[in-house]
Formats: C-alpha cells, structure tokens, sequence
C-alpha cells in the first residue's frame, strides 16, 4: 500500500471533480503510542463514517464470491 | 573479462538480449559487472536487500552454455532482474522488510520467480521495500528494515513505496528490470518518482503464490522497467494461470504489440483539472506538455468524471479487514512493536478493531465502484492522469507534511485498485529536477493496448531514457 490512511483522508474531504481547497493535514509531531493508536482508531472510525454514507442498496453482495 | 561499458546498465531488454546473442560479452561477464554494481551502489540507495550474486552467476553460466548451443529462450534469457523482498527465494532470507522477520526463509520460489527462471532471466538481487508493505499506514520513509529508500535523482528524496528498492534500483542501472508489488500505489509511486515504466497488472493476471500477502483481493505483482515495451515483455513472462492462487484469473497474456488498435480508434478520457492546474504548481508545465504529446498520437481525448467514491476510506477499510486477518497472530504476538514505524505498528493493531460489517460494507461499496468503471469504460478505452500530483517526498521529513495545495481527484490509483484495473505509469518529465509520471488506467486485461499507447509515447519522448546524475 502507498498512500497514507491521512493522505487519503485528505483525498475523501477533497472531493471529486470539483475544485475544493485540500483537507488540513494533522499535526506531524511525535506521538505516544497509546496515541498512534488511538489516532488510527478514529481514522477508522472516520473511514467507517464516510463509507456508510454512500447509499447501498440491500441486493448489492460484496466484491469476491465463494464457489462449492 | 570484457568490460561492460556503462550504457550496458541502462539498456533495454531487448538491447541486451542481442548483445548477448550476438556473443559482445557472456551472461556471465554481464550478470558478474551487475552484482559488481548492485553491491557496489546499491547500498547508497538502501535498494539491496540481498545479493544473490552466487545463484545468480551459476545461472549464468548455464544461459552461457545455452547460448552456445544457440538454445534461446527468449528475449529475457540473460537479462539480470531483481525483486522485491516480499518475493519467496529458496534458502534465502525473505524480510518483507521488517525486523521481525529479517531471518525468515522459505523452502521454495514464488511462481513469477520460477517463470522467470524457465525463460532464463537471471535473478541477483532481493531488494528492499517498507515494512510489510506499508499495510498498516506509515509515516516515514523509514519504515523499512533497510532504511528510508533514497532516490537516484536526489538522495534527499524518498524513491517511494512500497516497493521503494525497486524504483532505485532500476532508475539506477543496477537491474534491468524489477518485479515490484502494488496493493495501492506501490508500483505506480516508486515508478513516478524514480522516472521508470511500471505496470500495475489487472487483478489476478499474475500469481501471488510465494509474495507475502497484505491485501488478498487487492494485492499484485508487476513489472518495473525502463520502458513500455520492456513492460510487454516481462509481464509476456510472469503472466498466466496459476492454479496455487486463489485470485489467479485464469487468464494468460501475450505481448502482441502487433495487433494493437491504431492511436485514431483509441479514446482516451480525461480530467481537465489535471493538466491545468490540479497538480502542484512545480509539475504543472510538464503534465500539460505530456497531454500534448498524447494528443499528437492521434487518440480522441474525451473529458471524463471520474466515479465519485471515498476511494480512499474503501482501500484502508479493505486493507484493514485483510492485512489484520493475515497478520493477526503475528500483531496479537506482540512482534509488531519491533516494527520501525510507530504508526504502523498502531494502525496493525487497530486492524483488529475493524468489525465485519465494516469489512463487508466497504466490500459491497466496491461491487458499485467495479460496476461505475465498467460503465466509465464505455465512453472511453483508458483514462489518462497523473500518476502522483508532484515529484517525491523529502525523504527525512513525514510523509504526510502538508505539501503544495492540490485540487485535482486523486482517486486513479485508489480507485483502480479496488476495481482491480490495470494501469501504466510512463515518465513524463521532471520538477525541479525529479522526474513526475502519468498514468494510463485501462479496463480489465488491456494491457496491451495500454503498453501500445505508452510505447508511442515514448516514442515521441526520451523521458524514459533519461539517467539520474549518479556518482561514479
């Protein structure tokens, strides 16, 4: 994987097509460990929000498919 | 001994192979100048993971014997390779570029390494990449057991990642070519970054039986090289069934550049933003320099939207669901604390966190996604991007430092991904002296037309053969 779970937070609030100013990068200093996680928690968190926002109607199955 | 005259290092495949046949130096003359090389420059770099030199010069000697018979093999008979440290080689360290596992060995090769093998390319080198991949999101350039990868055009600049060893490596002629590993980015960034041609395969065109696994319905492996065409003839090699891998398409592929469509039949889509000014403000002259030449191959340029979807939450919630299963006793051991990368180390252990529904709701999101892309391929036969919006990242500075403003989408390489698109990242010029990549994303199993396309490009551009100023 490449992109950052912030650089892709920061691509999500920026938008589509349109033009919109870039999302605010977090702070870039030290953090404890307990606070890493934490912060990669809420990013999940925040991940989880955005996803569920996009409307899904009950008949779509996920992307992979189980054979006998 | 003949001596192999610099250039040597930085021909194609194709111009190598004829001076092989052509018996100018041995395989073993060229295979002994590479690891001569690799070992010599690679270190500056933090691109050489392992020197396979011993295995790699009794090959060669093998492919000399071969040739003097006139025994070919094709055109990678002779050619020395390297690959990321995710790829299993028999009896010899596998790090995946994490402490943890520095001393992990594998009792067999990965298929594409033993396609490889039967063709007769020669394997010398293991190189580096980030740790595990980068799945659990990190924030430094030195998240590898290696250390940061340097870039050959500018030491201070990241190569990129993952597959950071690779990117250096053949930008700096210490392999002909590479085979990198891409979940989200990883062949594409390092290939923008360090000026080389990568191919990010359609998902399941080549086996990941024997690569370490972060991401089972997102992970691929590819070709980095030089060029279009020497993308062709590698992915020729290392595609195919392979009944090993679950995800295998069961699809072969042939380099036929031949019965490519004609540039007049072929519509290319677009955002305008990109080539105007959604890049950063330093890349701007050269990506739109690069849609001209595009637009001088006689394609039709269409403007396109792109399918609005959080590209990037779909990826990290997939990743999440994937790489915590994969790992999960090995986070839960406690092992991931030696990691190098303190946010990697948290976003693993958040992984187990992630609820199923989380999981599979970004799952069935990703139905629509695949379905918006099949219809985007409708109205055009590739879309056309810039593969990163600006040159590489400082490499001592945090990946996420906030850089120049952006404003365009961002979402081809998330985006492709999670659709399981090919892609082709080329050269297309330099900022401030670093080169920058554009993109071509094409429909599933359209590589060759995407290589088509590229090789006209480069056709019309030396950017591809350009060298980064490199110390003697």
């Amino acid at each position: 994987m490449e992109l950052s779970r912030r650089q892709l937070a920061g691509v999500i609030l920026a938008g589509t097509a349109a033009a919109q100013a870039p999302a605010p990068q977090p702070p870039t200093t030290t953090q404890s460990a307990d606070t890493e996680l934490e912060t990669a928690r809420s990013a999940r968190r925040t991940a989880a929000q955005i996803i569920a926002r996009v409307p899904l109607p009950m008949t779509v199955e996920p992307a992979f498919q189980f054979k006998a | 001994m003949a001596a192999i005259a610099p250039d040597i290092f930085f021909a194609s495949i194709s111009e190598l192979n004829a001076k092989l046949r052509s018996k100018e130096f041995s395989c073993h003359e060229l295979t002994q100048a590479f690891c001569d090389r690799i070992e010599r420059i690679g270190p500056r770099y933090n691109a050489l993971a392992l020197s396979l030199r011993k295995d790699a010069i009794s090959k060669a000697k093998d492919v000399d014997r071969e040739l003097k018979r006139d025994r070919t093999r094709g055109a990678l008979q002779g050619i020395p390779y390297g690959v990321k440290d995710l790829l299993a080689v028999k009896k010899v360290p596998t790090t995946w570029g994490a402490k943890p596992f520095a001393t992990q060995v594998f009792d067999y090769d990965a298929h594409v390494i033993e396609r490889l093998d039967k063709v007769g390319a020669i394997l010398i080198a293991k190189l580096s990449m980030v740790e595990l991949a980068g799945g659990g999101d990190y924030r430094t350039a030195a998240a590898s057991l290696t250390g940061p990868g340097l870039n050959p055009w500018d030491r201070t600049r990241w190569s990129g990642g993952s597959s950071s060893g690779p990117g250096a490596a053949v930008a700096a002629g210490l392999v002909t070519f590479a085979i990198g590993s891409e979940t989200s980015g990883s062949i594409l960034t390092p290939s923008a970054f360090c000026g080389l041609t990568g191919l990010r395969p359609t998902y399941g065109l080549v086996s990941r039986q024997g690569a370490m696994a972060l991401s089972w319905t997102l992970d691929k492996l590819g070709p980095m090289c030089r060029s279009a065409e020497d993308c062709g003839l590698v992915l020729h090699e290392i595609a195919g069934v392979d009944l090993q891998d679950p995800g295998s398409a069961a699809r072969s592929f042939n380099y036929n550049p031949k019965y490519a469509r004609k540039p007049a039949d072929i519509t290319i889509g677009y955002m305008p933003v990109d080539f105007e000014d959604g890049a950063e403000p330093a890349a701007q002259p050269a990506f739109r320099a690069a849609f001209e030449v595009v637009k001088s191959l006689g394609v039709t340029l269409k403007e396109i939207k792109l399918p609005e979807f959080p590209y990037g939450a779909l990826v990290g919630t997939i990743i999440a669901g994937e790489a915590g299963s994969i790992f999960e006793e090995f986070i839960r051991s406690g092992k991931v604390d030696q990691l190098a990368d303190p946010h990697q180390i948290a976003g693993l252990k958040a992984m187990l966190d992630l609820p199923s529904t989380e999981y599979l709701r970004a799952m069935r999101v990703r139905s629509l996604v695949k379905a918006a892309f099949h219809d985007l391929f409708l109205n055009c036969d590739m879309v056309l991007a810039p593969t990163r919006l600006g040159p590489a990242n400082k490499a001592a500075e945090p990946l996420d430092a906030p850089g120049p403003p952006t404003k365009s989408h961002g979402g081809l390489i998330p985006g492709g991904n999670l659709a399981g698109l090919p892609a082709l990242s080329l050269p297309c010029g330099f900022a401030d002296g670093l080169p920058l990549g554009i993109s071509l994303l094409g429909r599933p199993f359209y590589e060759n037309q995407l290589i088509a396309i590229g090789d006209l490009f480069q056709k019309q551009t030396d950017w591809h053969r350009r060298r980064p100023p490199m110390e003697a």
